[in-house]
């Protein structure tokens, strides 16, 4: 009996981890990140990190579609660039055709809500394609984007691009690329322990048994891809106001959809700690590969991919045993079965 | 006399010129436990597929609580009051046996604010006693692919009994399961009629399984009705055996 007692202990103090050991740690790290410019660092190491926390917001943004929804986007930049040419547009100087001198806070939540209402209106087409097809229209409609805004020379520069305001303030990116992170973080957190993660998750396990137990799964889709866009749309802004310059080719490029997906595979698709993890993995990799392989690192990514595909296929967490990290095969197995 | 709760009226459905499913009229009364037989490849899942709305009919008309649902979506049939499992076992196996339940919960009048509350007490409570009803509260926090094919049978079916349906179609619910647990999931279905007055739409291909629940069992072959009856009327029905048998 006493025996009893104590494995039902056990087993409670094991479930109270589980469920709130990563909040906790989450909670301790954010405190000593806001804490961090205190010590003596350079605004090189603060940019750094601000890059990180980007990476980790995009990844995450990308993983509540793609590793929690299982609808693989490939064109998820497009809210980055959508949210990075609003911010352009709405802040420049430059003689546009359409040029109202907004504030950055002014225009930052418009370059989400711009991001939000485009994710609302292509998901409400796209997201009634299954599988794959899903993927390509997503791609089509972010390489679509680009030229769209090469093409609109009056009000995005076209191929000139647009020079923002030039700002230099480490401290003030830094603390509002944590705060985005933290809130972006944060929300996935509670989002996956509330029903409608778990629906998320009914719907990449199975859709036709989701839709079956009544759930509106066009509906759950679709506030899936306008919240990670709405984030991926300020990120954007941010990015811009940040670079002080935006092109077409700088902005949409597709390499970072490629850095989202390998950030949140690296640390477990599907997870809420994954792409966090998998972002600090993958900057401290990529920084190591430039600095000793300039002229190949691109060959070194891709290397690494094959390699987290063929052998980590679910990810750090998944590795360690986290359930609802799923590797990309068994993602693309799902594909297979929804059409 | 019964109200038809279920209504299937001329149904056809053909996937690439390949007739699964020709003409067939088929009506649940209400609290009744109806079967459907027939040799393999006979359409009866194509059918059950058709009155969920899982795959849009070709021709004919579905009724279910006496309105048109031949357009509706399987999720508002689902949240009308129809529940259904599935010939290849759908749960998920990557979820625990509580979050598989809690899924299913009941998800009527969805509005954009009601997808982001949490399941109340009360959806807890209920998802805890059914799964002891189905005698696996013991397993709640296990994950769904550790149980045995048994076992996710009845989950799958508590899964289906989870929003209160009015209507539960089963689909093969005993197919390779051994005896004993047949036996268990035989009472539970008796106990779910009897005392909650559910209405049963049962595939089976275990005659004893159908003869033991149904009062009434319709009979497709190569798609069309060819007999409907008593357990015992078609147990005797020439055609039938015909079909089942062979000349």
């Amino acid at each position: 009996m006493k025996l009893h007692k104590n494995s039902k202990k056990q087993t409670e103090k094991k479930s109270f981890l589980k469920k709130w050991g990563g909040l906790i740690l989450w909670i301790l790290l954010l405190g000593f990140l806001a804490l961090y410019p205190y010590t003596k660092v350079s605004g090189i190491q603060l940019f750094s990190a601000t890059q990180v926390f980007m990476l980790v917001t995009l990844a995450s943004n990308w993983n509540l579609i793609g590793g929690m929804t299982g609808y693989i986007d490939f064109g998820h930049t497009v809210f980055f660039g959508v949210g990075a040419y609003m911010m352009g547009i709405l802040v420049t100087q430059a003689p546009l055709a359409f040029a109202p001198r907004l504030s950055f806070w002014q225009a930052l939540p418009i370059a989400g809500l711009v991001a939000l209402l485009l994710a609302v209106s292509l998901g409400w087409v796209t997201l009634r394609l299954k599988g794959s097809y899903f993927s390509i229209a997503m791609l089509g409609t972010f390489a679509a984007t680009r030229e769209i805004v090469r093409i609109l020379r009056p009000l995005t520069g076209g191929g000139a691009g647009l020079d923002l305001p030039p700002v230099l303030n480490r401290l003030g990116e830094y603390y509002f690329m944590l705060a985005v992170m933290a809130i972006v973080v944060s929300s996935i957190w509670w989002i996956r322990r509330s029903d409608f993660g778990l629906s998320l998750l009914a719907i990449r396990e199975d859709e036709i048994g989701a839709e079956m137990r009544g759930i509106n799964t066009t509906l759950h889709k679709l506030v899936a891809l306008a919240i990670a866009a709405f984030f991926t749309g300020i990120t954007g802004a941010f990015w811009a106001w940040q670079n002080t310059y935006i092109d077409p080719d700088v902005v949409f490029l597709e390499s970072r959809t490629v850095e989202m997906v390998m950030t949140s595979m690296l640390g477990g698709l599907g997870t809420v700690w994954g792409p966090p993890l998998g972002a600090v993995v993958l900057y401290s990799i990529q920084n190591i590969v430039w600095s000793n392989l300039l002229n190949y690192h691109l060959l070194a990514l891709g290397i690494l991919l094959i390699f987290l595909v063929l052998f980590m296929p679910e990810g750090i967490l998944g590795k360690l045993g986290d359930r609802s990290s799923i590797s990309a095969i068994r993602l693309i197995q799902r594909w297979q079965k929804r059409r | 006399m019964k109200n038809p709760l279920l209504e299937g009226r001329q149904i056809s459905k053909s996937f690439q010129g390949l007739a699964a499913v020709k003409q067939v009229n088929l009506t649940v009364f209400t609290g009744e436990m109806m079967g459907l037989i027939g040799p393999n490849g006979s359409g009866k899942t194509t059918l059950f597929d058709c009155l969920c709305c899982l795959q849009p009919v070709d021709r004919g008309k579905i009724f279910f609580k006496g309105r048109n649902v031949t357009q509706a979506r399987p999720n508002q049939l689902a949240r009308m009051g129809l529940a259904r499992t599935f010939q290849r076992i759908r749960i998920y196996r990557q979820m625990t046996v509580l979050e598989n339940m809690l899924i299913s919960r009941q998800w009527r009048g969805e509005t954009l604010l009601d997808i982001f509350k949490s399941s109340h007490r009360q959806t807890k409570i209920r998802a805890k006693e059914l799964l002891e009803f189905l005698l696996l509260s013991h397993l709640d926090r296990e994950y769904a692919g550790n149980l045995s094919g048994g076992q996710q049978r009845l989950l799958e079916i508590g899964m289906a009994l989870m929003p209160d349906p009015e209507i539960i179609l089963l689909d093969e619910a005993t197919s390779g399961i051994n005896p004993t647990l047949i036996n268990t999931i035989k009472e539970r279905i008796l106990i779910l009629n009897q005392q909650q007055g559910k209405t049963f739409l049962i595939i089976e291909h275990n005659i004893n399984f159908i003869s033991d629940l149904c009062s009434r069992v319709c009979v497709l072959h190569q798609g069309e009705k060819l007999a409907e009856g008593t357990p015992d009327e078609i147990k005797t029905n020439k055609a039938v055996i015909e079909a089942y048998f062979g000349r």
